[in-house]
């Protein structure tokens, strides 16, 4: 699934490493998700939200992807 | 979501699918091999059971074991070649470690090799064991590496 959340990361300064750890994954995890290899459960992917202060509108729907 | 098999998984969420998968597709080779194992019995006769179910014990460890080893989730923070050439210097110093631990309480609690013989046979299988973890580890950490790499 494409989605967002390495631009935005990036935009926030952020490294995979210090998302992964604040979200509570591996680095290997969060750069999987960011390629779309892997679709995070809801639990997951609202954790990222909130680390990098987004909507999960803004990092997966569709129609607002970069 | 709870399970009794709960505590064999991984925290990561990417980890635990990929080993939930791992698990499933080892349950089912192994159904199979016991349906086929049955067929034989029919055909053949096999008389030998403890070296049958042995087999398929091995069947499911070396399935899963191996799904693991080559799927490259073992290190999973491993995308530098820095980090890469440290893991290496680790994975050696502990095979090394399992290998001489391993050797002395041998020769402290069960038994001090009386010949020649006694002693290659338990050296040989140390130096084979040692052998074989430090080339699956090496496999997997080679696969984690190239993988992370891609990722970054």
């Amino acid at each position: 699934m494409k989605n967002n959340v390495k631009i935005m990361r990036l935009k926030m300064s952020m490294t995979q490493e210090q998302l992964a750890k604040r979200v509570g994954v591996t680095r290997q995890t969060i750069g999987l998700i960011e390629k779309g290899e892997y679709n995070p459960s809801l639990q997951l992917c609202v954790a990222i939200a909130k680390e990098l202060n987004k909507t999960l509108d803004d990092l997966f729907w569709e129609e607002n992807l970069i | 979501m709870k399970s009794w098999i709960s505590f064999l998984l991984p925290d990561d969420e990417y980890k635990e699918k990929r080993m939930l998968y791992f698990f499933s597709e080892g349950a089912i080779i192994l159904f199979l091999s016991v349906i086929i194992m049955i067929i034989c019995n029919r055909i053949f006769t096999i008389n030998d059971v403890e070296i049958v179910l042995l087999l398929f014990v091995a069947i499911f460890l070396l399935y899963v074991s191996g799904r693991y080893i080559i799927s490259g989730i073992e290190y999973t923070d491993i995308a530098t070649e820095h980090s890469y050439k440290k893991e290496i210097k680790n994975i050696f110093s502990r095979t090394c470690s399992f290998v001489v631990i391993f050797m002395l309480l041998y020769l402290i609690f069960l038994d001090i090799p009386s010949n020649r013989n006694e002693w290659m046979e338990i050296t040989g299988l140390l130096l084979s064991v040692g052998i074989v973890w430090f080339i699956t580890s090496f496999i997997s950490l080679r696969r984690s590496y190239k993988k992370n790499k891609e990722l970054l």
